[in-house]
């Protein structure tokens, strides 16, 4: 919900001058907006952070097997092309990040169509592996967490997708220009981190 | 003079921390020293108390102090203070001091600790404690026994003799915790804690849940009996011994059972018994409930009662929850303590 | 009609909650049913949905989300009117108002609402406890009321009321005409209420309310009747509303400080601020964790704490203190804060070593991340762990020694005036040392083996967060009172108020240090008859000590009322916050002040801290001009 507020805020007090408090005083560099997202991205880090730990607790400190045990394994190929498809999304929100600079609206749109296309391919083919993977989180701690880290990446994946939505939307109707385009950039941070996050969840829970 | 202030401050917290650690050390906290660790840990105390009621002290006189001198007096209302800003020196110091006084205190309490918890000279026993919602039960090893493997419901120790208790907790975390020995250990649901201690002193003494367990937390108590080595022996016997023949008049039995109910099996934890003199609320009045329940169930009074304690969820006081009397009884209990509560309820039932 | 339902505001959000809902239950239906679940309608299951679904609608109603979807949308926003801002009437703290100091009252009046509640279930506690037996609540109200009352004061009172105040005071205190994000700011306000009334809604749960303790300790809070969920979710609301908080603040704090208020000019209230701001960033999620891990367990049998199938119990504990340690600090860095504003104005003096100050806060946020497994020396973890855990709390008394004792240098040879405020601070000085001190106790494992879970614990937690916040807050409270409401508060009754407090505080919580170590356990509604004289009074002074609050209220209420008109700067201070109206402009400032100086150059002939374009000097307001509190 902060993701949502701090991702789309902006200058609060640039366009409405006349109503508005007087401009405040700028004594950093960076912008709000994107300190804002990036403080949030802490949390955001934290929040896995726990999950982690539990991961840690139940793998490590009590010592269960993990996968593959007992018939349970997990499909690490399926996972690593969708990873490949996650890492390729970045990209492509890369180049629609630096169109908006260079005011490509082409570039722009097509960028923040592929990278919603992808984003939710992952999302896709994530949800069908849960459908086929053969345990539930009932069955066993290392089903609890496997869904639990997985399906908290997922759920980060439907805000990116979220805020991307917006931003395309935006992008169609004609908004950003080489001047005013954090509308772009803060959610494009946001799609990085969870981009990075899903590689940490796959390494640690698929391969090692 | 320019200290004069400092100085009378110094004396005035002189007096008054002398004052204070007499308090301090006056005082009877701890309740009675009935394990030999006790005293470590009692000493320890004492020490902080010495360390910390100067420190108290200090920041009270020091307010009192400026109160009492640097109030603002009429005609005072736009005098301002001299502007000190700071002064390195005094700011070493009172980051230096507190922190050599916390690293000793810390080494002296690690040193409590560890021949607290080491392990003592000579033959360890062993006891295995079983926690649930609200009861505890205790298993003495063949080793301790020195026969079979038994399961009770009252904790008996030998005096002088050095025990570890195992503890395991059936369904939430429970605290074993026995004030007057200075221990307490989480029983956590799928493992297995230990804590030692070594009784040094005759008499009774709580057992008590100290972590949130539920419903009956605060009745989940029972009692620790340290006796001689001899009626140790002799309890044990007295447990083995097969129950009350039959023959025994059905008064016998009811007395044997009246003491089960206010001892060892911890009944009037829970319930109020007029007759057994029980006040608690966390089950049903039993002088009260029983012939009617009886009833609803349709089956005589004593095979209700039995029933009652070794399945208690086979049917439920109307009003009260499920699952808080103790499932276990049938085995935590001899047959014979079992026939002896069903002939005392029944009696006391019937008239 | 239909125009109020389409206007953002309560008739909307009453009806969106109702669709939310419905929402729920239909969402519950659809899964049950397509996995075969039956019955289609589980009310546990549908509610646990609508603890989450219905206040999201429910603010969607308020219109708290209206800019950003215009925004989504594409759609051009509504550009900011003044409607926003400023409170012409009372019914203005009832809407989303985006105006931090109409934010920052509607945060200190809610969280005092949840003191008096809170308090009040105190006094239940007390009256039950006031001999053994059970007289007036059964096992079951006793556990829910300590746990509501503990959760309410923690999360609904003291973390959200220090917000509160600093969203009142610290953007003026750094020149800045509001914070970075108003409108996220008006969105974690609305957060609070919804939590709160939440966990007071669970004593309507079948089976009753949260009952686990505010620690709400897994598995036991796995297996707990429903009414655990609306602990578990409401934590979750209060969590969102006070990372929101966090954020704000801190991006507030770096970019838009006034010109040339470095950071070594910013008052010291702003530092502690930006200090809990970190802590809240990076510690709250995991108590957020903690209880998605729980609710996991509770609504689709996730297995994260069931030692039956490879679950880690001890895993929550870890969890929720890696938080709720550095919770405490929350809890106590801004009142340092406040503590510091107070001490230097009332002794007329500037802050002893004014950079220690602010490092001393900054090493108090990182050690406070070392600490956690100090709740846990009984718990039967790896035994080593404890050890480590001993030392870095035991030094935790460093840093805050070095504010306690800068503190007391700040007062010597000042000219103390001895108001309502600073007779709290003073009381605050004091008070906070001995539960410090009983929690360095508390650090020495083999004491704390024996006191662990008795009232030993219960004295230490008031005499901190009682002696400690509170008595920061109060301090706080009516030291602003001018700047916030416009109005001086009586000072007779501040007096009266702050010894009844004061002494019957002492009365009520002195006494668990000595039960406890005679080993009275905490949590229990029934105890044995050795326990009786010192429970009955502690019991009696509880009632005085609540009764006392209402001299706080009256005073408070008749003041705002009807106190006399408070001047700019009745405390002649010389932070930003003084140098204009009381009450505020309704932009702050007409025109942003240039710092040229320190915050408390007080007793430094000519000395500014700011000064506004027109050249009006940010200095000491000449005697006379402003109403002087009595010191007799
Ligand atoms: C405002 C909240 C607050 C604050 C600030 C503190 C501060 C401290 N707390 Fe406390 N604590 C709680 C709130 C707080 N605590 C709560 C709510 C619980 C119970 C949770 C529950 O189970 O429900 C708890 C429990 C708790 C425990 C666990 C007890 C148990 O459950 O077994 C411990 C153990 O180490 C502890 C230690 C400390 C220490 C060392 C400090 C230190 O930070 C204190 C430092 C300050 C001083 C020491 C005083 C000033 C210093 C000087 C004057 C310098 C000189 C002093 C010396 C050299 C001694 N606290
Ligand atoms: C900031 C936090 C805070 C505050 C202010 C208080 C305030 C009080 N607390 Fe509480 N308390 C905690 C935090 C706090 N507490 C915590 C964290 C726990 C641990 C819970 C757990 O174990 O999980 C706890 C637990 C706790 C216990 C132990 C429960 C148990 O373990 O069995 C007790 C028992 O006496 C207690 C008492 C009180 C009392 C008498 C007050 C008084 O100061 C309250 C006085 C204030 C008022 C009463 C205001 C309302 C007054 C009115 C509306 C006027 C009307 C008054 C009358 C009718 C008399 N508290
Ligand atoms: C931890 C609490 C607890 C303890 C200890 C306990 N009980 Fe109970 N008991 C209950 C509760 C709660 C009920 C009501 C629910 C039920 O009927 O199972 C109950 C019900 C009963 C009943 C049935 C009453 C009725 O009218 O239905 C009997 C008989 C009884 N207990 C006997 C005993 C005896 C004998 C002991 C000791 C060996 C004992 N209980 C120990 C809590 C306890
Ligand atoms: Cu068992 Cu409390
Ligand atoms: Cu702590």
């Amino acid at each position: 919900m902060e993701a949502a507020s701090i991702a789309v805020g902006h200058d609060d007090h640039g366009h409405d001058e006349h109503h508005g408090p007087p401009a405040a005083n700028r004594s950093s560099r960076v912008e709000p907006q994107t300190l804002g997202m990036y403080l949030f991205i802490i949390s955001e880090v934290m929040v896995f952070g726990a999950f982690f730990t539990a991961y840690f607790f139940i793998r490590v400190v009590q010592g269960d097997p993990w996968f593959p045990f007992a018939g349970n394994k997990l499909p690490v190929l399926v996972a690593g092309v969708n990873t490949a498809i996650l890492v390729s999304s970045s990209l492509t929100m890369h180049w629609a990040q630096t169109s908006a600079k260079h005011d490509n609206r082409f570039g722009l749109r097509a960028g923040m169509l592929t990278t919603l296309l992808l984003g939710s391919t992952f999302l896709f083919v994530q949800i069908n592996e849960y459908a086929n993977i053969g345990f539930s989180p009932h069955d066993h701690a290392e089903g609890t967490i496997f869904y639990g880290l997985t399906g908290l990446h997922g759920a980060h994946v439907f805000i990116g997708l979220t805020l991307l939505l917006m931003t395309t939307v935006r992008a169609f109707r004609g908004h950003f220009t080489p001047e005013e385009h954090r509308g772009v950039e803060v959610p494009g941070i946001y799609w990085h981190f969870v981009d990075v996050m899903w590689l940490v969840v796959y390494t640690s829970v698929y391969i090692l | 003079m320019r200290n004069r202030p400092l100085v009378q401050a110094g004396l005035v917290a002189v007096v008054a921390t002398a004052l204070g650690i007499a308090l301090g050390l006056g005082i009877r906290w701890f309740p009675e020293q009935a394990s030999t660790q006790a005293h470590r840990v009692d000493t320890l105390y004492d020490v902080l108390i010495v360390a910390s009621v100067p420190m108290f002290v200090l920041v009270v006189t020091v307010v009192l102090f400026s109160v009492w001198k640097f109030r603002m007096r009429p005609g005072e209302e736009t005098k301002d203070g001299p502007p000190i800003h700071g002064n390195t020196r005094l700011e070493v110091l009172w980051t230096a001091f507190p922190a050599v006084l916390l690293i000793s205190l810390c080494s002296y309490a690690y040193v409590v600790l560890t021949d607290v918890e080491r392990k003592p000279a000579g033959r360890e026993m062993y006891i295995n404690v079983t926690s649930q919602q609200f009861a505890w039960s205790f298993e003495y090893p063949a080793a301790a026994t020195g026969g079979q493997p038994m399961q009770s419901t009252e904790l008996y120790l030998p005096k002088d003799q050095p025990v570890q208790f195992k503890i395991q907790s059936k369904d939430v975390i429970h605290a074993f915790f026995v004030p007057a020995f200075r221990v307490q250990i989480d029983a956590v649901p799928g493992q297995t804690t230990t804590v030692r201690a070594t009784p040094s002193r005759i008499g009774d003494y709580p057992l008590i849940c100290a972590e949130l367990c539920g419903l009956g937390h605060s009745t989940m108590r029972s009692t620790v009996h340290v006796v001689t080595p001899a009626a140790f022996t002799r309890w044990l016997k007295s447990r083995q011994a097969p129950g009350l023949s039959p023959s025994a008049g059905p008064g016998a039995l009811a007395a044997a059972g009246k003491t089960v109910f206010t001892g060892g099996a911890g009944c009037g934890g829970c319930h109020t018994l007029a007759d057994a003199g029980t006040s608690a609320s966390v089950g049903p009045d039993l002088g009260k409930t029983l012939g009617a329940d009886a009833k609803r169930r349709g089956k005589p009074l004593d095979a209700f009662i039995r029933e009652s304690i070794t399945a208690p969820n086979a049917f439920l006081a109307p009003g009260y929850p499920s699952g808080v009397m103790p499932q276990n009884f049938g085995s935590t209990l001899s047959k014979a303590q079992v026939d002896g509560l069903v002939a005392y309820l029944t009696k006391v039932t019937a008239k | 009609m239909v125009a109020k339902v389409r206007a953002p505001g309560f008739y909307r959000a009453g009806l969106m909650a109702a669709l939310g809902v419905a929402f729920a239950a239909g969402l519950v239906a659809l899964v049950r049913s397509t996995s075969e679940l039956h019955p289609v309608f589980k009310g546990a299951a549908v509610t646990q949905v609508a603890l989450i679904a219905a206040p999201l609608f429910f603010l969607v109603g308020l219109g708290a989300f209206d800019y950003w979807f215009y925004w989504a949308s594409g759609r051009p926003t509504r550009p900011e009117d003044h409607s926003g801002h400023g409170a012409r009437s009372w019914r203005d703290y009832f809407r989303v108002n985006t105006d931090h100091k109409v934010i920052g009252i509607q945060y200190t009046v809610t969280s005092f609402f949840f003191l008096l509640v809170g308090g009040l279930m105190a006094m239940l506690m007390r009256a039950e406890l006031a001999q053994p037996g059970s007289q007036f609540v059964d096992a079951n109200t006793f556990n829910g009321l300590f746990s509501v009352h503990a959760s309410l004061l923690i999360f609904l009172f003291i973390i959200p009321v220090f917000a509160g105040l600093a969203n009142f005071v610290l953007p003026l205190m750094i020149g800045a005409p509001d914070m970075a994000f108003p409108r996220l700011n008006a969105l974690s306000y609305w957060l609070l209420p919804i939590a709160g009334l939440m966990m007071l809604a669970s004593f309507f749960a079948p089976g009753g309310s949260f009952a686990s303790g505010w620690t709400a300790y897994a598995p036991l809070s796995d297996t707990a009747p429903l009414g655990q969920s609306f602990f578990t979710i409401a934590v979750q609301f209060a969590g969102a509303s006070s990372i929101a908080t966090a954020l704000n603040f801190l991006v507030t704090i770096i970019t838009m400080r006034a010109p040339g208020m470095s950071f070594f000019r910013m008052p010291l209230l702003v530092w502690a601020n930006f200090a809990t701001s970190l802590l809240v960033v990076i510690a709250t999620p995991f108590i957020a964790a903690s209880q998605f891990f729980v609710l996991l367990d509770r609504g689709l049998g996730f297995n994260f704490f069931n030692a039956g199938h490879g679950g880690d119990v001890l895993m929550y504990q870890h969890v929720f203190w890696f938080y709720s340690h550095p919770a405490v600090y929350i809890m106590m860095l801004p009142g340092f804060g406040i503590i510091s504003e107070i001490l230097a104005v009332k002794s007329r003096k500037p802050i002893f070593g004014y950079r220690m100050m602010a490092f001393s806060l900054l090493a108090i946020v990182v050690l406070g991340f070392t600490v956690w497994a100090h709740h846990m020396f009984t718990s039967g973890m790896q035994a080593w762990i404890r050890i480590p855990m001993m030392i870095t709390t035991a030094i935790i008394a460093v840093p805050t020694g070095i504010k306690i004792f800068s503190w007391l240098a700040t007062l010597w040879k000042g000219v103390l005036r001895l108001d309502t405020p600073m007779l709290f601070a003073l009381g605050f000085l004091t008070m906070f040392t001995l539960g410090g001190i009983s929690g360095v106790m508390l650090s020495m494992i083999p004491f704390d083996i024996h006191v662990s879970d008795t009232y030993f614990i219960v004295a230490h937690i008031h005499y901190v967060l009682f002696g400690g916040s509170l008595f920061t807050i109060f301090a706080g409270v009516y030291y602003w009172f001018p700047k916030m409401t416009g109005r001086m508060f009586d000072e007779r009754l501040g007096r009266i108020h702050f010894w009844l407090t004061f002494i019957f505080f002492n009365l009520t919580f002195a006494p668990m240090h000595v039960i406890g170590i005679d080993g009275m356990p905490r949590r229990v509604a029934d105890y044995t008859s050795n326990y009786a004289d010192w429970n009955l009074i502690i019991s009696l002074a509880s009632f005085v000590l609540g009764l006392s609050t209402l001299v706080f209220l009256y005073n408070i209420v008749s003041s705002w009322r009807t106190g006399v008109r408070a001047p700019a700067n009745p405390w002649r201070g010389l932070t930003l916050e003084w140098q204009v109206s009381s009450p505020p402009p309704i932009f702050n400032f007409d025109s942003l002040p240039t710092v040229v100086g320190g915050p408390y150059e007080y007793g430094v002939p000519g000395a500014v801290h700011g000064v506004f374009k027109g050249g009006a000097e940010v200095r000491p307001t000449p005697a006379g001009t402003v109403a002087q509190p009595s010191t007799q």
